[in-house]
């Protein structure tokens, strides 16, 4: 039973690692884009630690479910944390494959903004990889950290209005905006859904006491 | 008749009786329900200590059925009355999945048979009520013990658990001493069952009494694995469990229970049980099984009735056969 938990702790802990790769690349190569260095390769690489998330998820859930005297409720919000995590890998690929496709620079007005909401992207991937490890051992500081992840949020949004704000007045290069909105919005989704774990596991904080 | 077939008779009786308790056993419940073992496992250790407690335990424990509650002369038609009217009883509602208690059925056919063949008077009735009062009391007993026990470990260690692997670890120590305490009163209980069926069987005939023993706790075992899975599986899953809740839910009953056997209070271990069950999911807020909790109390009711019936219904082919 023992070894059992030991590799379920290893699996995630392996895919945490993995996403905190992929994060990492993508900060690289927003960055690259601001600087109008588009990496490909660089960009590959976020894909492909999406990829190798998948196969650690799978891996994890098959090893999850073996464990039948693993405790229900235990076992169930493992899997939904693994799951929601996996969609932040999912949207780091998002991201990536959208900058492959961008055809334009970066607007010069909204680099600096754009800098900052990728390194609160960054930021917050990195609180929630912390946050769920601590899950394991330590409730309280994990609650702790949710609350960063929410102030980094509100920093996040003032950042991606700001950005929004410029580049809705330059109608003469509609198919620009659109783009760089969309990819501002990408950006501004990964923060989302960070958050919306990090509630998900305060949930749980407050949660399990009363169990 | 025969004393070898009067023998032989006794014998099959016995097994009859050993098999009925063994199937409405609901002691792997908790167990089960609280995923500490599976069925099979459950099935498995439960056959072993049936057997290890009806040999090792059986023959210290005697017992005579009806002697105190019956002003009747206690033929051997009326006790062999008295052990298949409830044996039957409890088989059938073993099929049906529903945990009885054996002293109900029990005492459900001794009126039975003191009212038909003595009338009013034939049965002590001081005595009945004195244990009715008991048998009222086992339920509400039961469903307080759980509610306390369970919201002292809430409070003193559950809630104090932190991070994932501590609520692991607790779980799983919880869950070897719930199995430790369940072994030991499968134990105590396949021992004490058993003089029950070896109890009708041994003035009877020149039988070995460690083989007699060996047989009904095997009886008991085929009880336990070929029916006892719907009763396990009944009372198992009223609620949702796991080991710390199934150890607030078992402990204190089964302790309250031994005591009250030792005071001579005749608690039943199955009203106690299913009555915890709901103290629990009451303590925790959680929801239970209302309509299967609906059924058990409906089946409680009409144990007496049913097993006074069967024993009067009975009694005829019986006496004709031991007059």
């Amino acid at each position: 039973m023992k070894t059992k938990k030991i590799k379920i702790s290893d699996i995630s802990k392996e895919f945490l690692d993995e996403l905190s790769k992929g994060i990492n690349a993508l900060q690289e190569c927003i960055n690259n884009l601001i600087e109008n260095k588009v990496d490909q390769s660089k960009l590959d690489e976020v894909i492909t630690c999406e990829h190798k998330c998948d196969r650690i998820k799978e891996r994890f859930i098959e090893t999850l479910f073996k464990d039948k005297k693993a405790l229900p409720f235990l076992v169930e919000d493992r899997y939904k944390i693994m799951n929601a995590i996996d969609g932040i890998s999912d949207k780091t690929e998002g991201i990536a494959r959208h900058m492959k496709v961008f055809p334009f620079e970066v607007f010069q007005e909204i680099r600096e903004e754009l800098r900052n909401l990728t390194s609160y992207s960054k930021e917050v991937v990195e609180i929630l990889i912390d946050c769920i490890g601590l899950m394991e051992t330590d409730f309280k500081a994990a609650y702790q950290k949710t609350l960063n992840i929410e102030s980094l949020k509100r920093k996040a949004r003032h950042s991606k209005y700001d950005i929004l704000e410029i580049i809705y007045k330059k109608k003469e290069e509609a198919l620009r905006v659109i783009l760089t909105s969309n990819l501002t919005n990408q950006i501004f989704d990964l923060i989302g859904m960070t958050e919306e774990i990090s509630d998900y596991l305060r949930g749980l904080i407050l949660k399990y006491p009363n169990q | 008749m025969d004393p070898f077939i009067i023998l032989v008779i006794f014998l099959i009786m016995s097994i009859i009786i050993a098999f009925a308790i063994g199937a409405n056993d609901e002691t792997f419940s908790v167990v089960w329900g609280s995923k500490t073992l599976n069925m099979k496992q459950a099935l498995i250790i439960a056959t072993i200590f049936a057997i290890l407690g009806a040999v090792i335990l059986g023959a210290a424990v005697s017992k005579t059925v009806g002697q105190k509650m019956l002003y009747i002369e206690l033929s051997t038609a009326v006790v062999l009355t008295i052990l298949i009217s409830t044996a039957i009883w409890l088989i059938l509602a073993s099929a049906l999945s529903l945990p009885i208690s054996t002293t109900h059925a029990t005492i459900g056919a001794i009126i039975g048979i003191g009212m038909f063949i003595g009338g009013g008077t034939g049965v002590n009735w001081p005595i009945i009520a004195e244990m009715a009062v008991w048998w009222m009391l086992s339920p509400i007993i039961g469903f307080v013990a759980t509610y306390i026990a369970y919201k002292i470990i809430h409070k003193y260690h559950i809630s104090k658990l932190n991070g994932f692997e501590e609520y692991e670890r607790s779980e799983k120590n919880y869950s070897y001493v719930l199995l430790i305490f369940i072994c030991i009163t499968a134990f105590s209980r396949a021992g004490n069952d058993c003089s029950n069926a070896v109890g009708i069987v041994a003035g009877v005939g020149d039988l070995q009494i460690d083989l007699l023993l060996l047989i009904t706790g095997l009886s008991l075992a085929c009880g336990v694995v070929i029916l006892g899975r719907g009763v396990i599986k009944e009372v198992g899953s009223m609620t949702e469990l796991r080991p710390s809740t199934a150890f607030a839910a078992q402990i204190p009953t089964a302790a309250i229970l031994f005591f009250g056997t030792m005071q001579g209070i005749p608690l039943s271990g199955s009203h106690m049980l299913v009555a915890s069950l709901i103290g629990l999911a009451v303590a925790r807020s959680a929801p239970y099984d209302k309509k299967g909790f609906i059924k058990i109390i409906i089946i409680w009711l009409l144990t007496f009735p049913i097993s006074a019936f069967l024993a009067i219904a009975l009694f005829f082919p019986i006496s004709a056969m031991f007059p």
